[in-house]
């Protein structure tokens, strides 16, 4: 009998690795359920002063001022909804960009690193678990927050989380340009703590970006995000969009695509250079 | 002549001694807070940010005719709503920070190694905890200071009431808000893993307190639970004394609470630090991580 091992690269084997990174993660994951219960209590604890903020602007539980820039009173919906996705974008910044620095700590990046598995098959591995423990996360989040503030969607799920994907794979494009970056600072919690808070602000994850001051409008319209955040609510709460939806998904598309191209030379860059430095080992 | 010298050295406890201890403590925090000046970046920061993602949201709810401020405003009598929500955030930030910083002094002492050692010198150990309150204190008023200022310039924030009252409601809020950390401090050491419980007290705060809203607004339980919570009293009392032109009396109510939560933690925090020591003495926790 013939065995295929990981020393004879094939694309069965970086397969494999891709689902042995994926399980490892996924294990580890759950080894910490406070960890867990933490990812879905903290966004409810964050949106919880919004929500009573909200009600203070708010005549018999209709926000008609917010209605006037997103089409919609019923803010709570729009605000959980921005809320369950930007947990995708801490989770790229926090998880993506620290997934690589957690294994220098550990002492396990420099042995990973020989083995005969594309680097970057190894954060896509990464990426798989981060994906579905974060879907996982943000419904059980949705569930609780839905029942505790409401959550009236109107739209076609379906449709939202198609429009959703591009965005997200997108994001994690960046994400591996994320992780180069912090593979070669070593220590970037400002920098993660403050860009991630921005990028989520922006895009418009608690409020409509068009009651942003104008100085502000050019920079969240810069970000794709925006537009992401825009469509899955345009379709799944019928909220007044930025452009035509299909617009906005031409542009989803494109991002994903430039993403995932710009991210992957962003990391291969940065990981030859950290070669060449031999600043893997050190932290 | 024959002269006898006694000397005091830290292997003789003293008052003096103790004292020295303390300000050996002080300096090494402060040369330590020195020698990571990246601290500055987000101390410039984080006073801006954290609080604009709140005012965004309230400039959305506002609308654009200005209707929804229009029912905020009456409401809560706040004729300047990002002041309302800055005084609101700070309180929040200012809770956080001391969480994070002197809540953990001792456990970040275990995890590099020096605690055991610190733990065998003949010192009052308590002044291991209030050596790490003095360059916290320092940055927090910078902290305040740059809150102040950026909202000043940036968003014309103007004090509507007497800055000197307000700053005396922040003076008597510091017992409440180190003493909540002097006892996180012990717990934690015990607790080991703590970032669970900061989020769990940070998000007491974020909820019952009314950081960006009036308490009024939530429901009779939740208002008995943060008339608990010393945050309630402070946002509270420096709202009025900085918006409202409330005078000492008006806001004495408020600051006899604020002192009496300030004995309770105090007291709390230094009764939980000598049990955590005794137990770790009988334990030999103090070493493991």
């Amino acid at each position: 009998m013939e065995t295929q091992l990981l020393s004879r690269p094939s694309l069965a084997t970086q397969l494999y690795a891709i689902y042995v990174i994926a399980r490892k993660d996924w294990k580890v994951f759950w080894r910490y359920p406070l960890n867990a219960v933490s990812h879905v209590f903290q966004p409810i604890i964050w949106v919880t002063p919004v929500y009573f903020m909200g009600q203070a602007f708010s005549t018999n539980g209709q926000a008609l001022g917010f209605a006037q820039y997103s089409g919609t009173g019923d803010y709570m919906s729009f605000i959980l909804l921005g809320t369950a996705l930007s947990n995708f974008i801490l989770t790229v910044f926090w998880g993506m960009g620290f997934a690589l620095k957690e294994d220098m700590d550990a002492g396990v990046l420099e042995s990973n690193w020989l083995t005969p598995v594309s680097r970057i098959h190894i954060l896509v591995g990464r990426t798989l678990t981060s994906l579905l423990t974060t879907t996982i996360m943000s419904l059980i989040m949705l569930l609780i927050a839905g029942w505790m503030f409401g959550f009236h969607p109107t739209g076609n799920a379906l449709l939202a989380f198609l429009t959703a994907i591009p965005m997200l794979i997108g994001l994690y494009g960046f994400g591996f340009a994320f992780a180069g970056v912090v593979l070669l600072m070593r220590e970037a919690n400002t920098l993660v703590d403050v860009s991630s808070f921005l990028v989520q602000g922006l895009s418009g994850a608690n409020f409509p970006v068009r009651s942003l001051p104008y100085w502000l409008i050019p920079v969240s319209l810069m970000l794709p995000l925006t537009y992401g955040f825009d469509a899955v609510r345009g379709i799944l709460l019928k909220t007044n969009t930025l452009l035509p939806i299909y617009v906005e998904v031409i542009l989803l598309i494109v991002f994903m695509f430039v993403m995932l191209w710009f991210g992957a030379w962003i990391f291969n860059r940065v990981e030859r250079k950290v070669r060449v430095l031999g600043t893997l080992g050190q932290h | 002549m024959e002269t006898s010298l006694t000397p005091r050295s830290l292997g003789q406890p003293g008052f003096i001694s103790d004292v020295r201890a303390f300000y050996a403590i002080l300096r090494r925090e402060w040369t330590i807070f020195r020698r990571y000046p990246s601290w500055i970046i987000a101390l410039l920061i984080w006073p801006l940010i954290f609080p604009m993602m709140y005012i965004l949201t309230g400039r959305a709810l506002s609308g654009i005719d200005g209707s929804g401020l229009a029912v905020f405003t009456k409401l809560t009598g706040a004729t300047d709503f990002i002041g309302y929500i800055v005084i609101g955030t700070t309180v929040w930030m200012w809770q956080n920070i001391v969480l994070w910083d002197v809540g953990f002094a001792l456990r970040n002492e275990q995890m590099r190694g020096t605690l055991e050692s610190n733990w065998l010198s003949p010192t009052w150990r308590f002044s291991y905890l209030l050596g790490h309150t003095g360059p916290q204190l320092i940055s927090m008023t910078m902290f305040i200071l740059i809150t102040a200022i950026e909202f000043g310039l940036i968003f014309s924030v103007k004090l509507n009431g007497s800055a000197w009252l307000a700053l005396l409601v922040m003076l008597v809020s510091i017992p409440a808000i180190y003493g909540l950390g002097f006892a996180f401090a012990s717990i934690v050491i015990t607790a080991k893993e703590a970032h669970t419980f900061v989020f769990l007290v940070r998000g007491l705060v974020m909820i019952f307190c009314g950081i960006t809203f009036p308490v009024s607004l939530l429901p009779g339980w939740m208002q008995s639970i943060a008339n608990w919570l010393p945050q309630t009293y402070m946002i509270r009392a420096m709202r009025s004394a900085a918006f409202a032109n409330a005078s000492f009396t008006e806001l004495l109510p408020d600051l006899k609470a604020l002192l009496l939560f300030g004995a309770f933690w105090l007291t709390l925090g230094y009764l939980l630090f000598t049990w955590m020591e005794r137990r770790a003495r009988q334990t030999g926790a103090i070493g493991q991580y």
